[in-house]
């Protein structure tokens, strides 16, 4: 099964009841997928086929606040477009769900610019390396941002081709299953008779005297995600066995590691086998995988500097004039220690540039020379 | 027929949005969810809010809103977006549109002030010829808009929707009749409400009934309404058309059009006159 229908099956077994799309490379078979399941009746929810993405994200707003389950998916280009109204659905707390199929605006290949740059945005972000990981990740998400405590919505960042577009062996659970799990989604209603003023918009936890307190609230319901996210992927692996480490990060052979890759999306497959390769070689290095991108797992990466002297971040991204996205935010979360390990940047696989095996175990080699305390440089584009 | 608008709202004196909003959302009747865009603090109403649209979203919010409720089973409330022309005529046309030809099942009511009034009396493509706004000012060379008020009524009538009228604050009685008319429909429904601006238009506010009333009576803005984009009827036929000086002269926003500019304006109003009426006597929509 392809990364599409991965998300497109998914989103079935959700009960979605009302979808909206443009088609756009490397997104567009999600919703032909979804357009077959809607004729043949498997989807009984409403498929709008809009205009354009900016319309596509009010529509499935608009929707989630008259108390409808929803999903909208988009790649690159329409991410970017629809980039307005994902304020206003953040703000107003509605837990849309969302596919971003990752390709770049420097080429039509993938890298995680479009939905990182969205971050401003205040949605939550998962990232996913491979079929199975997205078909799973867009079930649990639901029950992330519809989950009373977060009342956010979720973005599923995939490599676009590498994985939307390639065929993986993928387990599909049972409609039974999922229904057990995922219950119907229950809203405040819009509905006449039934108005919350609260459900207003713009005003979201403002009111009171504070003009900062929209963006105070909205800051803290995304830090208070993080133990819920927890929670969320620990019970979606009782009851489907499949989890991805703790939710937010995953540690793969980091026993006895002296340091570490970072790896997020379908680059963390890449970095998996190099990690192999080193190990195989008696090369003391490990990986993590990073899912959670925002809010962004700080606790975790503290314990990661404690017991790693060294952390190569591989960042799919640039922030222009800043870094790597990633990076930033690690070094960030290890400035109060006492003692901090090496942080180094790694960008990789921009514009889709081919990564092998091959260019990740010369990462590691050169992580774990920093961990020795050998002098390298600090950023490297592999 | 219960008020459903909040008073006193934050509108200015004469305000023909506010209005506007009052009448419409009286004929619309509770069971209404109403989604706004930015624009003038027309009127505040009790009934639900969609909430949160962003200026160019109107079409697109109200195709999520009625297409939940859709979902939901619940098919008998009014989905209402009620806009300023700048978020039906300009930045949210594509979306509204869509929604059109996609024939959804909504209201898009637009309160016409013929301008950005909310940012301060900037040109739309709703302002007429010549008019002075913020942004058309009557400078030594260029004075006011050069370019005419988009025909937007029959851009939406060529969408082949089920209904599509204009109405005007000066005068109600057309006005709610075209709402409860619209109510009995399913599908894509718009009302154009020319609603005058006396900070934008210049004129004293204690006018503002009389200025829509000579809108009409001149022909500057007829009331008509389209069903399925082809059956016509006029609302209102005076036997003769009042001269359009007579709407022209009372706001200062006209205040340095030409008599030639003006003769040419008659000419163009009589004109597209003589079609609605044609329109309206075969009772089918002429182009
Ligand atoms: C995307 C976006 N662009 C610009 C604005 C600024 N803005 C707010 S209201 C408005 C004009 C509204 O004009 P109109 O729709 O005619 O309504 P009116 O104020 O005349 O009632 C503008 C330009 C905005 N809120 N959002
Ligand atoms: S500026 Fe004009 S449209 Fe806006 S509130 Fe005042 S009178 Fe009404
Ligand atoms: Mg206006």
């Amino acid at each position: 099964m392809t990364g599409n229908k991965a998300a497109a099956t998914a989103v079935k077994l959700a009960r979605v009841e009302v979808l909206s799309a443009f088609p756009v490379t490397p997104q567009t078979t999600i919703t032909q997928y979804l357009s077959e399941f809607a004729a043949n009746g498997e989807i009984k929810g409403e498929f709008v086929n809009a205009e354009g993405e900016l319309s596509t994200q009010v529509i499935v707003q608009a929707a989630s606040r008259a108390g409808a389950r929803t999903f909208v998916c988009t790649s690159g280009p329409g991410q970017l477009y629809m980039h307005h109204p994902m304020h206003s659905t953040s703000s107003s707390r509605l837990p849309v769900v969302m596919a971003t199929v990752h390709r770049g605006n420097k080429s039509m290949q993938p890298d995680h610019t479009d939905l990182m740059s969205q971050t401003w945005t205040g949605w939550i972000q998962l990232y996913c390396e491979n079929n199975q990981e997205i078909l799973d990740t867009h079930l649990m998400a639901y029950k992330i941002a519809e989950d009373k405590r977060v009342r956010l919505p979720v973005a599923i960042g995939y490599d676009g081709y590498v994985l939307s577009y390639t065929a993986e062996p993928v387990e599909v659970p049972s409609q039974k299953s999922v229904d057990d799990w995922l219950p119907p989604y229950e809203y405040q209603s819009i509905l006449p008779k039934d108005y919350d003023p609260a459900t207003g918009g713009r005003g979201f936890g403002g009111g009171g005297r504070d003009p900062q307190q929209g963006w105070i609230t909205h800051h803290e319901a995304l830090l208070n995600a993080l133990p819920v996210i927890k929670e969320i992927n620990e019970d979606f692996g009782k009851v489907f066995g499949r989890k991805y480490g703790n939710g937010l990060t995953e540690t793969y052979k980091t026993e006895g590691a002296e340091a570490v890759m970072v790896a997020m999306g379908s680059l963390a497959g890449t970095a998996r086998a190099a990690i192999d390769n080193l190990q195989a070689d008696g090369k003391p290095i490990g990986l993590i995988k990073l899912k959670c991108y925002q809010p962004f797992a700080v606790e975790d990466f503290k314990e990661y500097g404690k017991k790693f002297k060294a952390i190569g971040m591989i960042d799919r991204n640039v922030c222009l004039g800043h870094g790597g996205a990633g990076y930033r935010l690690i070094r960030n979360s290890l400035y109060d220690m006492d003692e901090r390990p090496k942080v180094l940047q790694f960008h990789a696989g921009l514009a889709g540039k081919e990564v092998r095996v091959g260019d990740f175990e010369r990462v590691g080699e050169k992580i774990l020379k920093a961990a020795k305390g050998d002098k390298v440089s600090q950023v490297e584009w592999v | 027929m219960d008020e459903l608008t909040i008073t006193p709202g934050s509108a200015c004196q004469g305000c023909g949005a506010a209005l506007a909003a009052r009448l419409a959302f009286k004929a619309l009747g509770p069971n209404t969810i109403r989604h706004g865009v930015p624009c003038c603090p027309d009127s505040a109403t009790m009934t639900p809010r969609g909430g949160g649209g962003v200026f160019e979203g109107g079409g697109a919010a109200l195709t999520g809103t009625w297409r939940a409720l859709k979902a939901k089973g619940i098919t008998d409330v009014q989905v209402v977006g009620f806009f300023g022309d700048g978020g039906t005529y300009d930045i949210g046309l594509q979306g509204i549109s869509a929604a059109a030809e996609r024939n959804e099942n909504i209201w898009v009511i637009t309160k016409d002030n013929e301008a950005y009034m909310n940012t301060g009396n900037q040109r739309s493509s709703s302002t007429p010829l010549y008019a002075m706004t913020s942004t058309t000012p009557v400078g030594s060379v260029i004075k006011g808009k050069q370019t005419g008020k988009k025909n937007i009524p029959m851009i939406f009538a060529a969408h082949h929707v089920p209904f599509v009228a204009t109405a005007s604050v000066g005068y109600p009685e057309d006005l709610i009749a075209k709402i409860e008319y619209g109510k009995t429909l399913t599908g894509f429904k718009m009302l154009i409400i020319q609603s005058p601006c006396p900070v934008g238009w210049r004129y004293d506010p204690a006018k503002t009934i009389e200025v829509a009333r000579s809108a009409v009576q001149t022909g500057i803005w007829p009331l008509y309404e389209i069903t399925d984009g082809e059956k016509f009827k006029l609302t209102y036929k005076p036997r003769e058309l009042k001269p359009v000086t007579e709407y022209y002269k009372p706001q200062a926003r006209f205040r340095h059009v030409t008599d030639e500019q003006l003769a040419g304006i008659q000419e163009d109003t009589t004109k597209n006159w003589e079609k609605l009426l044609k329109s309206d006597e075969l009772g089918q929509l002429l182009i």
